[in-house]
């Protein structure tokens, strides 16, 4: 198949599942909404994200990504995304809402940065890695995920972390069926972000209190 | 607000935005993503929500009505973008300041190049959007406009000194650096129709202490500089924009009249040349093919005027003039052949009146004339001469004395060509440089300078003339001569801003009546319409308000 019509198919999948998403959201609007719709909905969302990590990270390897760098406000930026996060919303798969928030006291931010709190990035690209993660987070979290940010002069770090059962067991309680393939996606998607941001560093493992702790460094100089 | 004043980092979030209140406008050309954007809106709370399938239904919709939002999708079809729209609409000033416009693409590297642009939307959303994501994104869109309100209220009605006071007032209270950004940018717009450039720079130089970063500020500080006649300083300002941004394609756009001003024509074709490249419109294929036309680069100048048909065709930005265009270059290219094509096949779908007919009948009878075929040639620049009026534009006048002199009729030549400069009111620079070209074309070498200030002269010595009259209060008489001007060309604008001026003073004088005032209000409208914010124009505005005491 030549590229020209390889990417307008995959531009119409990407399309029809967006307004299959829209169709779905509505559905749950009602206050009738079957459980079927609502898992319906859920899978639908987890789709897409694949689907546009997937289409973001063929594009770093064959075409180079462009980042949009436009300046943004960090703390703002996190709420932002936990209010659109759809997953957030919908709670886990284990029925019960996750709470998930900006943890302010663990946010640092050295002195010699000139601009506190504000940094230059691609919004929509960072925000797209940090949500795949933020998903994952809340898919494995027991009651809570805290997320938060750390700023040197020369280097801006993402913190996303969870109260569930910690790496050895995220892994092992993954089935066959695909879903180790859509967190490793996940974790090349914030890879090939970090590194059109001029290199960094993204990290899983388990934290000290228990939970997992995933972690994105950007290197930057400002 | 009161937060707001405050001046707490998270005010925003409390100030809360009433959906039920706005109204919205969706473009897209898919049925099934105008009915979903609907019920996001929906879902939001907005009640008054209108869509359409192109950009054409959307702009009749907009003559009727102006929306508090428009969600336009970047992809609207093949001819037309949401860019183009976009731009459309502003450089027309069809869009009210207080219109929140967001583009919605599937493309996130569309926003990388139009952001970097001139006309860039007010934010962009990425396809596929959830709606909460899409409600907190126009949440602090339109807490922002809310914040902005009475300045962009007072732009609206064009009140700019209004729209100064009111930034002022609303940044007093104010300590969070994106709000003061905001109301600085406003404020510098303002005093930038004012054509006050002293106090736009120190404007520009408040934003610049907060956010030394900020390309607007920059291309205003280079903008201001222009206008200042610092070249050399507005040069090195816009280079440093491109250097840090290479896709900045206002700069580009900057550079190039920069250029054009230092009479490096040259220079100017260059930066267009860039500017098209970068982010294509037919607006910038148009400009940069009239650019290489004035330098004689024929090839280029044919490519690029393709280009813009090409790229218009069926869309809102298409132009009858960019057949009369091409037309013009192909003849003066030695293909009269194609030239006959483009403007009797292509181009047949225009009604041949007024500017269109003259033109079309004057390119005609130059590539009848190239052709062999005299008699043709004759008979259609006899049509064509027979369509001109008082009000007919220079560029037509100045298609037809080029045609007249080919056909050595240099007395109805040099005539048009006389009138071509003595109606260009404002394009006059532009209108001096295509009369020359086509006296340089048709070998008219020696009488360049006489035609250039013939066609200045007479409207300036009636002008002048009832200046004096106007001076010793014989307002009837000056009234007659600036009469006889506007007969020789009803736009032009040194007859229109004396016409202002004599009814001005005329009120003063003999106090209200209802006739000067009617023809005092239509000059000011007439001249309002021709050269926007114009610094007389703007005075004369604020004298007839201390008048009229309104």
């Amino acid at each position: 198949m030549n590229e020209g019509l390889s990417a307008l198919v995959i531009h119409d999948i990407k399309n029809a599942l967006a307004l299959l998403e829209a169709e779905l959201e509505q559905l749950n609007h009602r206050a009738d909404v079957p459980d079927e719709g609502r898992k319906a909905y859920q899978r639908c969302i987890e789709l897409k994200n694949r689907l546009i990590s997937f289409l973001t990270l063929y594009k770093h390897e064959h075409a180079g990504l462009k980042p949009n760098i436009g300046e943004v406000y960090l703390t703002e930026f996190l709420e932002d995304m936990i209010d659109a996060s759809q997953s957030v919303a919908l709670g886990s798969k284990h029925g019960h809402a996750i709470e998930v928030s900006v943890a302010e006291d663990r946010i640092k931010i050295a002195p010699e940065v000139k601009r506190k709190g504000i940094a230059a990035f691609d919004e929509y690209l960072v925000d797209m890695a940090l949500e795949s993660a933020l998903n994952n987070a809340v898919r494995y979290a027991a009651s809570r995920v805290d997320i938060w940010f750390e700023q040197d002069a020369d280097r801006l770090a993402f913190f996303v972390l969870d109260d569930g059962p910690g790496l050895a067991d995220n892994i092992a309680a993954q089935s066959p069926s695909g879903k180790s393939s859509s967190t490793g996606l996940g974790l090349s998607l914030c890879n090939a972000v970090t590194a059109v941001h001029g290199g960094g560093k993204v990290s899983l493992s388990n934290a000290a209190e228990g939970g997992a702790l995933f972690s994105m460094e950007l290197h930057h100089n400002g | 607000m009161a937060n707001i004043l405050a001046g707490k980092q998270n005010a925003v979030e409390s100030e809360y935005v009433r959906f039920d209140s706005l109204s919205a406008l969706v473009i897209d050309d898919i049925g099934a993503m105008r009915h979903a954007l609907r019920s996001q809106l929906q879902g939001m709370g907005m009640n008054s929500i209108k869509c359409s399938g192109d950009a054409r239904d959307a702009l009749k919709l907009l003559e009727s009505h102006q929306y508090d939002l428009i969600l336009c999708d970047y992809n609207l079809n093949q001819s037309s973008s949401g860019q183009h729209f976009l731009e459309h609409l502003r450089s027309e000033h069809l869009l009210s300041s207080k219109t929140v416009f967001v583009m919605v693409t599937a493309e996130a590297e569309y926003a990388y190049v139009a952001n970097a642009a001139e006309y860039s939307p007010d934010d962009y959303i990425l396809k596929p959007c959830p709606e909460k994501r899409l409600r907190a994104r126009l949440e602090r869109l339109f807490e922002r406009r809310n914040f902005l309100m009475p300045a962009l209220t007072a732009m609206d009605e064009h009140n700019y000194e209004l729209a100064v006071r009111e930034c002022d007032r609303l940044m007093q209270p104010v300590t969070d650096e994106r709000w003061l950004m905001y109301a600085l940018r406003v404020k510098s717009e303002a005093q930038l129709a004012l054509h006050d450039t002293e106090n736009v720079l120190k404007t520009y130089d408040r934003a610049l202490a907060i956010r030394d970063t900020a390309p607007w500020v920059k291309m205003g500080i280079a903008r201001t500089r222009m206008l200042q006649h610092d070249l050399e300083t507005a040069e090195r300002m816009a280079k440093e924009i491109i250097a840090n941004n290479a896709n900045y394609v206002a700069a580009y756009e900057l550079l190039a009249e920069i250029k054009h001003l230092q009479k490096d024509e040259e220079g100017a074709f260059e930066m267009l040349q860039a500017s098209a490249k970068i982010l294509p419109s037919a607006k910038r294929f148009r400009a940069t093919s009239e650019s290489a036309f004035l330098l004689g680069k024929l090839e280029e100048a044919k490519d690029y005027s393709e280009s813009a048909i090409k790229l218009s065709s069926g869309s809102m930005a298409e132009r009858p003039d960019d057949y009369l265009a091409l037309a013009q270059i192909q003849v003066d290219s030695g293909d009269s052949a194609n030239a006959i094509v483009t403007l009797e096949k292509l181009a047949r779908k225009y009604e041949e009146t007024g500017m269109f007919g003259i033109s079309k009948n004057a390119i005609l009878a130059q590539a009848y004339c190239d052709a062999g075929d005299r008699d043709k040639a004759r008979r259609l620049m006899e049509r064509s001469h027979r369509l001109v009026t008082a009000k007919t534009d220079s560029s037509a006048m100045n298609f037809l004395g080029k045609a007249a002199l080919k056909m050595d009729n240099s007395i109805l030549g040099l005539k048009m060509l006389t009138r071509a400069i003595q109606s260009s009111g404002k394009e006059k620079k532009r209108i001096t440089r295509h009369v020359t070209r086509t006296m340089i074309d048709t070998g008219q070498h020696d009488k360049i300078g006489d035609v250039i200030d013939a066609g200045q002269r007479r409207i300036l010595v009636l002008v002048d003339e009832a200046q004096k009259l106007m001076r010793t209060a014989q307002f009837e008489a000056a009234h007659e001569k600036i009469n006889e001007a506007l007969d020789i060309h009803a736009e032009n604008i040194e007859a229109l801003l004396a016409a202002a001026q004599l009814h001005l003073l005329w009120l003063k004088q003999a106090g209200m009546n209802d006739e000067i005032d009617a023809r005092a209000k239509e000059y000011l409208a007439t001249l309002d319409k021709l050269v926007p914010n114009n610094e007389k124009v703007m005075s004369f505005y604020r004298f007839y308000n201390e008048l009229t005491g309104a």
